[in-house]
């Protein structure tokens, strides 16, 4: 059995007398490619899901007068705060711009428990590492009344539903 | 390889005769070689067998010197073995669901004979398979086994090390209990961080906009099948360069022949020799400081196996896995940490989640990554600390000390809201 290579014989796979060959090997070659470019496109469309399973984004908190002036009150599991300020009404995301956990309602606007962020009243950072303010979500009216929040939306902050 | 038995004497083909032949005809056919008792036969044996020709016919001396490799690399391929063996079990009870998942974990130490067992064994290895792999690292950076022609595999090993991190950290969220989703939940938006695409990135990794039944599946897939495929791939090539680079690395003086080596005879180089072609082989002139791998090299393997295994079985039987309570989203623990090798990264993090989480260690990696090519030297190779690499030692172990430092602070004194806090 021989595995070394031979020495003695050059051998080469060019052969300039068979062009076809060259042709087919260029072919192949760029078909190669341009399908690996659309494998990577496509396995890419494919694993970012176009319907998620989680609870909706856009969502019913119930009719305005549920929140009399002035309540402040954090909904953990939607991870917004509702505001109310005389007849104005907003919602504040309550997921810490900096690594995503809750924070907390604190005297003076927001507190994350993770790595000491503070927020003041309407979100803007007033210390620790978080490197933006919480994003506003817009808040609107429905048909029959209900306060609806959709967190795909977001407003500028103080931009607020008079109700 | 010709064998060094002969072929059973061709009987009268009988019935009667293949009946008996049976047995040994069986026999020789799986095994091409009968248990050897010579050097040539072990050689011979060793090249045959499909387990054991991963082995150079003769390796150096200086390979088999525990002082130099602390078997390492051989300790973290063990520890993956125990890893596959332990986590193909436990996929037998485990659901990616987040309404079992954490059910499955009660049920592993209540009800599954052994459960709690396996999962303390899984849990172990890979703490000690991602230290393990890191002193491996340490190793070869201050053998200065990176050299050339070794570079290709110093980059696969830093490949490797970043698939255990990723395979650990997959892992993490498993159990569906507090420290995984909030470990989970600051790891990935460590990842959103990244410019440009790091929003995307997160959200394709998480499946969802938050850590959820997605993610879990998710990360569930990438432990149990992709990530493992890949490790596994990836050692394979990382084993594979080893030999065809020429075996491991040794200082200058190890390769050379010893003072009373005799030359090898080029008829006494046998046809295998002939086939193993590297750098180091040379027919007619094998330098005869080298052993055979059979019995040396084998016999190292296995001491190494039993004393990885000893350790894993004697920590898993004295201390359990932790486990806290199941998912809250409403409750974030204070302070919510990631698992020890990530904590030095969440303390970086805590100063700017830009360069602390994606900044800095990118830039680490990538200096890693470019370690080979730049340190284009060739001396200090195969001793440790050579006093010739002073300078890239210092610059390493000051990298390595940092690390650690970062590590014990975010592990020891950081309490609730990440304040610093005293452990004593």
């Amino acid at each position: 059995m021989k595995v070394a290579p031979q020495r003695d014989r050059q051998v080469t796979s060019e052969d300039s007398q068979m062009p076809r060959r060259r042709v087919l090997a260029w072919l192949s070659g760029f078909g190669l490619f341009a399908s690996g470019l659309l494998a990577v496109l496509s396995d890419w469309l494919f694993f970012k899901p176009r319907v998620t399973y989680g609870p909706s984004a856009r969502f019913a908190i119930g009719k305005p007068d549920d929140f009399p002036p002035g309540t402040r009150i954090a909904r953990d599991v939607e991870r917004v705060c509702i505001v109310r300020e005389g007849n104005k009404m907003a919602a504040i995301s309550t997921t810490c711009t900096h690594l995503g956990c809750i924070v907390a309602i604190s005297d003076t606007g927001f507190a994350c428990p993770c790595h000491g962020s503070h927020y003041d009243q309407d979100g803007n950072v007033t210390g620790g590492p978080a490197p933006k303010p919480l994003p506003w979500f817009q808040v609107t009216l429905a048909p029959n009344g209900d306060v609806v929040i959709d967190k795909n939306a977001s407003v500028d902050p103080g931009t607020y539903l008079t109700v | 390889m010709t064998p060094t038995q002969e072929p059973p004497t061709q009987k009268s083909g009988t019935a009667l005769a293949t009946l008996r032949e049976l047995p040994q005809n069986v026999w020789n056919s799986i095994f091409r070689n009968p248990l050897p008792s010579t050097d040539l036969e072990r050689s011979s044996t060793s090249f045959t067998n499909f387990f054991l020709h991963i082995h150079p016919v003769k390796v150096n001396k200086n390979t088999l010197r525990p002082t130099y490799t602390m078997g390492l690399g051989l300790i973290a391929t063990f520890l993956f073995v125990i890893l596959v063996v332990t986590g193909v079990l436990l996929m037998f009870y485990y659901v990616p669901s987040t309404t079992q998942a954490y059910d499955r974990m009660l049920d592993l130490r209540g009800t599954v004979a052994f459960g709690i067992f396996l999962r303390n064994m899984h849990r172990w290895s890979a703490h000690g398979m991602v230290a393990i792999v890191f002193l491996h690292m340490c190793r070869v950076y201050f053998t200065g086994a990176y050299k050339r022609p070794r570079e290709f595999n110093w980059v696969l090993g830093v490949l490797l090390l970043l698939v255990t991190l990723f395979l650990s950290f997959t892992g993490y969220l498993l159990p569906w209990d507090q420290l995984a989703f909030w470990a989970i939940t600051v790891g990935t938006s460590i990842a959103g961080y990244a410019p440009l695409v790091g929003k995307q990135m997160q959200f394709v990794l998480l499946g969802d906009t938050t850590v959820g039944q997605e993610a879990l599946l998710r990360f569930y897939v990438l432990h149990v099948a992709v990530l493992p495929a890949v490790l596994v791939l990836m050692m394979a090539i990382h084993f594979w360069r080893i030999r065809k680079d020429g075996g491991l690395s040794r200082p200058e003086v190890a390769a050379a022949p010893a003072p009373d080596a005799g030359v090898v005879k080029l008829k006494k180089v046998y046809g295998l020799q002939g086939f193993v072609r590297g750098p180091f082989t040379k027919l007619g002139n094998v330098p005869d400081n080298s052993v055979y791998s059979w019995p040396n090299l084998l016999m190292a393997e296995l001491f190494v196996f039993v004393l990885t295994i000893s350790l894993i079985l004697v920590v898993s039987l004295l201390f359990n896995a932790p486990l806290e309570q199941p998912v809250n989203i409403m409750h974030p623990p204070n302070p919510a940490k990631a698992p020890w090798y990530f904590l030095g990264l969440q303390e970086m993090v805590s100063y700017s989640a830009f360069w602390g989480g994606i900044g800095i260690p990118g830039l680490m990696v990538a200096m890693l990554f470019a370690v080979p090519y730049i340190d284009r030297t060739t001396h200090g190779v195969g001793k440790w600390f050579a006093k010739e690499r002073l300078l890239a030692n210092t610059i390493f172990l000051t990298l390595v000390i940092l690390n650690v430092i970062f590590i014990a602070i975010g592990t020891f004194f950081r309490g609730p809201n990440w304040t610093l806090v005293s452990p004593f």
